[in-house]
């Protein structure tokens, strides 16, 4: 790779990190863990740029990602570390209306499975057909449909009994 | 309801994409991990190569060399032979088939083939007595019995080599049995 390359690609990360570093977030949950998946994806990228800079490497890096996510080989690294933090501790009442339930939700987030969180994601922070989705993922749509199910009623399962009936309902 | 559920994932999903943690200097640490993932996949193919010979040359060398037997390989030329009943010497003869000591002068029997008394015939001449090698010689009676021919009356029994077989002629015992199937 030339000067003229490089260059090319480091704007490139530089212009787009901010928002693949939100879906690698969002994906794993973990500030540590997002940015190994970014770096993990970047560097399965970097060896392809010079096919598909032309065309649309933001929605390669951005396949690479979900299919990381979702690959065994990072299930089984993943499965290797113990998290220290206590984000996982039961959410108490708030009086202040709201924010229990949001804290309650992403506690039940970090509960799902790499899959279900990866289709979570996508169809409803990226806001994509369950056709895209499939395609990203490369998996059938059935599949899709029956991941995000499965998510919702895990999430519907993990969120407290207390202050959630109007939305339960 | 669902669509209230749902504006709840989306909207604590775009919280959570707030609070992404902001990183630099993302390429070149990615390129260091390229190079190590390169330099992993050639140290890993040299592994593999290097394992696939060390397996490879033992058995190209072993499937090469066909005309000398394998080392291990039994020798038909030192293998000892099968211990031999007769004290005296190379049996040429029956073997540990007994003879009938007293009765019709048998054929000394034909190894690999049963020695089977044949009908009553003519008595053979007495036999020879005091013979070195009487590996041949079963029966006291001496040794002009055909074999396969009808055995006689018993003749005239010689006088027992002191280096006759270990099986004993005893003159004056009871008729003979039919000798065992050898």
């Amino acid at each position: 790779m030339d000067e003229d390359e490089r260059a090319r690609l480091a704007e490139f990360v530089a212009s787009r990190t901010p928002a693949l570093m939100r879906v690698a977030y969002l994906l794993t949950g973990n500030r540590s863990a997002a940015e190994d998946l970014f770096q993990s994806a970047l560097a399965r990228t970097i060896p392809k740029w010079g096919g598909i800079r032309h065309a649309d490497p933001e929605g390669y890096l951005r396949v690479v990602m979900y299919r990381e996510q979702v690959s065994w080989w990072r299930r089984l690294r993943r499965w290797r570390e113990t998290p220290l933090n206590q984000a996982d501790e039961p959410v108490g009442a708030d009086p202040s209306g709201g924010s229990d339930v949001r804290l309650a939700m992403r506690a039940a987030l970090r509960h799902l499975p790499p899959a279900q969180r990866a289709v979570v994601v996508l169809r409803y922070y990226e806001d994509l057909p369950e056709a895209r989705v499939a395609e990203l993922l490369g998996c059938s749509v059935g599949t899709v449909r029956s991941r995000t199910h499965r998510a919702v009623t895990r999430l519907r399962e993990l969120l407290p009994e207390t202050e959630l009936l109007e939305v339960r309902r | 309801m669902t669509d209230s559920f749902e504006h709840l994932i989306r909207s604590t999903l775009t919280d959570l994409a707030e609070e992404a943690p902001i990183v630099h200097d993302q390429l070149s640490r990615a390129e260091r991990r390229v190079r190590n993932r390169r330099r992993a996949t050639v140290t890993m193919g040299a592994l593999g190569t290097l394992a696939a010979i060390v397996i490879a040359t033992p058995l190209a060398l072993a499937g090469t060399g066909s005309d000398q037997p394998r080392p291990a390989a039994p020798n038909p030329a030192v293998e000892p032979s099968l211990p031999v009943p007769t004290p005296s010497g190379p049996a040429v003869g029956p073997g540990p088939v007994a003879p009938s000591p007293s009765g019709e002068p048998g054929p000394p029997g034909v190894p690999g083939r049963s020695s089977v008394p044949g009908p009553p015939g003519v008595p053979g001449p007495p036999g020879v007595p005091g013979r070195p090698w009487p590996t041949v010689e079963p029966s006291p009676s001496g040794p002009v019995a055909v074999p396969g021919a009808p055995g006689g009356a018993p003749g005239a029994p010689g006088v027992p080599s002191p280096v006759s077989p270990a099986v004993e002629p005893s003159p004056s015992g009871p008729p003979g049995v039919p000798s065992r199937v050898s």
